[in-house]
């Protein structure tokens, strides 16, 4: 067995209010490829920016090579051999693939006054050939393709010593051809004695890239496996995880008519390729609708452009039967619309409002709290303060600010504004996420007695156990598109675990018929 | 070689442990501690402003004796007519008012669109449209309209209506530029400056120039359509009561607007967290242009009041006071109300420098340093608050907050 060439041991990052990681262990061995996989905000880019220098643990320590490591900085990190890729590179456009890679640290002549832009050149090429990269060197980084951007990533890595590779979610960015590009560059880096480390949430390519992985959920290392041995059920329970199953009592309600109606739609996402592709579906009144599946799969898209914040590339959204598709977010919202963003602190809240004016948020232009345009304070304030009694959100102060509280406060905030004007269609996407379990159930029995007054309610999560209970039906998306819309009563998580995967319904129901599954 | 490294860590650390947690406290100061941390650091400007004007005598030869412990100037005395002889004289009061009155128009322009987090680097030029706008209209007009008071009534509120609404458009222009087109706002309204001034020189050089003029300037507006001191304590000056009422009206509408007001609340939502405005049914790219109308609405009515006020006619070669706007707004952190103590303190500076260039032997170059390390050290807590919502040098929660956001893709 070859040794370790990162090792970090009970890693504890602690940052006011939050905790990302918790007791993280994490071993990699040398000159193997090990993914990091984990929902979004598991925890998985602060333990890497720990062991990039940016962040220091607040316990526990970080070793290279056997050896105890504390750096002050990524810059102790790079003369220690750990070089990071981030998901957004950090070239200078207009200069040449040499002149990025050597930026910082050129080679010199004339006594250091001059850059030597020959001897820059051969480090270049010769780096490039060692490892059989695909680089020009003289072509503008702004000419040059992505894929060939993140090579001049890595060799600005390797050009400052690194042993160790750190790619921040590298496939995000890439095309699937140049994904395999990537994977290729992955194999020669590794031949060489290089060990790499990647991020990413996508289940496939973990098991594609990867020798060993590990899986980070809320802060925690829930498990690293062989990426030979491995299934793919076994690391999406692993990601979405296994909580205590919740008793919901859910009663059956009556299906009214379709409150949400989408048909054939397509979006595109911020990088133009197709996220949301032709799809159809209704959510009735009194009706909980769930879309499962694993993050990045354009459940994000899906949820913005019903909600009016993203342009829809085809198809149509409709709100009680009337078409909204080319109305904007205010007129959505004034038809009844309540959303329940996933990413609270950067769309759900303002964080330097205090609650009161984060009460507003949306309902400003709402005749109730700003009769002709002129905010009525004391209605708003009431408000919030109804809010905060009604959820429990603590501190019990509307004129805290919603930075000073914790996480699982500020979505209560957010899911108390948004419930209590009685909307008629609720998205809610990733409602529970970062809450605590006293709170998440708090939340679920709130979307209940919606569904239980007939609202329609959209439920986007990539928790299984959440969309399984609260669900009347399930869809699972994979790709932009859904592999299949189920009774989330009849189909087990590991059913549901592979569709996510993207399997095929025919092979899931296969695999049913085949008895029981391991 | 561990040790080694631990010593490289800390030794590489760029900021010390003192100065970061001085720079947060800056940054998260209460109302209270920024008042008092802006009066701190005027009266170090001083401290410090004294030192030079006392270095600076020591070198340059007097005529006569020296005055000042072998210096040629005395800081004392330097200061008293920077800020004390201001206020001492109607006429003096007068100029500093005038000076102050017409910041605070430009000064609001720009805060208005700091706030909507647009960089408003244009107001020169707002004004500069709607001073000569203003101008035209009253000459225009006040053939057709009654003389004596009746006339002050039509053709100021027509002068004022007119120079709004030519700044507000001229202003539109980058601000649809920026919504509709992607074009950032700070490089279209630095040209567009450019474009108002020559403008500006060309319409009066080629059709509207004074015949009876060696200057290039309009005709001058009548008497009865300009505004006068009123008071007699004023008496003679370029100013107007009128105008500071209408410019302290507009800071306490601009305040209310901004707290009160739904179209307030989207403006401040979208310079704070556009994202969340998005998210709160905020039509982004409409307000982007409304709040630079807004903006070159308020520098469009500076521009007439400079008219109707100081110069009677337009005259080209009106002064930066759109530029000085902008240094008011950031000592003012971008608040309206705090724009009246920060074009205050710009006036009297302007009032003491012209003391100072009458009584005492200081050369003007000097004078201009002091009154710069004044704004510098009283905008630089400012400065950094604003810097820090950019940046990553916020305090800590920032960190967690961008780290929530880790998984965007």
């Amino acid at each position: 067995m070859s040794s370790l060439a990162v090792h970090l041991d009970g890693i504890t990052k602690r940052f006011p209010g939050v905790v990302a990681n918790d007791d993280v262990d994490l071993r990699v061995e040398e000159g193997s490829v090990h993914a990091l996989l984990g929902e979004n905000g598991a925890g998985k880019t602060t333990l890497m920016n720990v062991l990039y220098g940016l962040y220091q643990p607040t316990e526990g320590t970080v070793r290279l090579n056997d050896e105890v490591m504390d750096f002050g900085s990524p810059r102790d990190a790079i003369d220690a051999g750990v070089g990071m890729i981030h998901q957004h590179f950090m070239l200078v456009d207009p200069m040449t693939v040499t002149e990025n890679v050597v930026l910082g640290n050129e080679p010199r002549k004339w006594g250091g006054l001059a850059v030597d832009r020959a001897a820059s050149r051969r480090a270049v090429v010769d780096l490039a050939e060692t490892f059989g990269f695909d680089v020009e060197p003289d072509a503008a980084i702004e000419d040059v393709s992505v894929g060939e951007q993140q090579r001049v990533e890595i060799l600005k890595a390797l050009y400052r010593g690194a042993d160790v590779l750190i790619l921040d979610e590298p496939t995000a960015v890439l095309t699937p051809q140049e994904v395999e590009e990537l994977f290729g560059v992955f194999e020669e880096l590794t031949a060489q004695g290089k060990t790499i480390i990647f991020i990413s949430h996508k289940l496939d390519e973990a098991m594609r890239a990867a020798d060993d992985i590990t899986v980070l959920r809320d802060g925690v290392n829930v498990g690293t496996v062989d990426a030979d041995t491995t299934s793919r059920e076994e690391l999406a329970e692993l990601m979405v995880g296994r909580e205590v199953l919740l008793s919901t009592d859910k009663e059956p309600v009556e299906r009214g008519d379709p409150g949400l109606s989408v048909s054939n739609l397509t979006v595109r996402d911020d990088r133009d390729v197709v996220a949301v592709d032709d799809l159809s579906f209704d959510v009735h009144e009194g009706e909980v609708f769930g879309i499962a599946g694993v993050d990045g799969n354009g459940q994000s898209e899906l949820v913005e452009a019903i909600t009016g914040l993203h342009a829809t590339e085809a198809g149509s959204v409709g709100i009680e039967g009337e078409d909204v598709t080319d109305e904007s977010r205010r007129k959505r919202i004034a038809r009844g619309m309540a959303y329940i963003p996933e990413d609270r602190q950067d769309r759900g809240l303002v964080m330097d409002y205090d609650l009161v004016e984060n009460g507003l948020l949306g309902k400003q232009h709402d005749p109730a709290f700003a009769p002709n345009g002129r905010i009525d304070w004391e209605e708003t304030y009431e408000h919030t303060a109804d809010v905060i009694r009604e959820y429990d959100v603590r501190p019990a102060d509307p004129s805290a600010s919603a930075r000073s509280l914790s996480g699982g406060n500020q979505q209560k905030f957010i899911v108390g504004r948004e419930f209590s004007q009685d909307p008629d269609v609720v998205v809610a996407s990733h409602p529970t996420r970062g809450v605590d379990i006293g709170s998440v159930e708090f939340i679920h029995d709130r979307i209940l007695d919606l569904r239980a007054r007939g609202k329609a309610v959209l439920l986007v999560s990539s928790k299984l156990d959440e969309v399984q209970s609260l669900s009347d039906r399930l869809a699972v998306i994979h790709d932009g598109e859904f592999v299949d819309v189920v009774d989330p009563a009849a189909t087990t998580e590991e059913e549901l675990g592979l569709l996510m995967g993207g399997e095929r319904p025919d092979d899931v129901a296969t695999l049913r018929a085949g008895g029981d599954v391991a | 070689m561990s040790a080694d490294d631990a010593e490289d860590a800390s030794g590489s650390r760029s900021i010390p442990e003192w100065s970061e947690s001085a720079a947060s406290r800056i940054i998260t100061a209460s109302a209270k501690e920024r008042i008092f941390i802006s009066f701190a650091a005027f009266v170090a400007s001083i401290l410090v402003g004294s030192v030079l004007v006392y270095l600076s005598g020591l070198v340059v030869a007097c005529e006569g004796t020296s005055l000042f412990f072998g210096s040629c100037y005395d800081p004392f005395q330097v200061y008293y007519y920077l800020f004390v002889d201001p206020f001492i004289g109607g006429f003096n009061v007068a100029l500093v008012m005038k000076e102050a009155v017409l910041l605070l128009f430009t000064g609001l322009s720009v805060a208005v669109a700091f706030r909507a987090g647009l960089f408003n680097i244009g107001s020169q030029g707002q004004l500069v449209v709607g001073g000569l706008a203003s101008a035209l209209a009253v000459l225009f007009t006040a053939p057709l309209a009654p003389g004596g008071v009746a006339g002050t009534l039509v053709l100021v509120p027509l002068a004022l209506v007119v120079g709004a609404t030519f700044g507000g458009v001229f202003a539109a222009i980058p601000g649809a530029l920026k919504a509709y087109a992607d074009a950032n706002e700070v490089i279209t309204t630095i040209m567009l400056n450019f474009v108002a001034a020559n403008l500006a020189f060309f319409l009066v050089g080629t059709y509207f120039q004074d015949p009876n003029s060696g200057s290039v300037e309009t005709r001058s507006i009548p008497a009865y359509s300009q505004l006068e001191p009123i008071l007699p304590f004023f008496e003679g000056a370029p100013f107007s009561v009128v105008a500071l009422v209408l410019g302290l009206g507009l800071v306490g509408g601009l305040y209310y607007l901004l707290a009160n007001t739904a179209f307030g609340y989207d403006l401040r939502t979208s310079g704070v967290q556009p994202a969340a405005a998005d998210y709160g049914g905020v039509a982004a790219k409409r307000l982007v242009v409304s709040s630079m109308t807004l903006s070159g609405a308020l520098a469009g009515i500076g521009g007439a009041v400079y008219v109707l006020m100081v110069m009677g006619r337009y005259r080209t070669g009106v002064p930066a006071l759109g530029f000085d706007g902008i240094t008011v707004s950031i000592l003012a952190g971008n608040n309206p109300l705090g724009v009246v103590p920060s074009a205050l303190l710009f006036g009297v500076m302007k009032a003491g420098s012209l003391s100072i260039d009458f009584s005492l032997g200081v050369p003007k170059q000097l004078v201009g340093v002091l009154r710069g390390l004044v704004i510098l050290f009283v905008a630089m807590p400012e400065f950094f608050r604003m810097l820090a919502r950019y940046t990553s040098f916020g305090p800590d929660e920032r960190t967690v907050a961008a780290d929530g956001g880790d998984g965007d893709a």
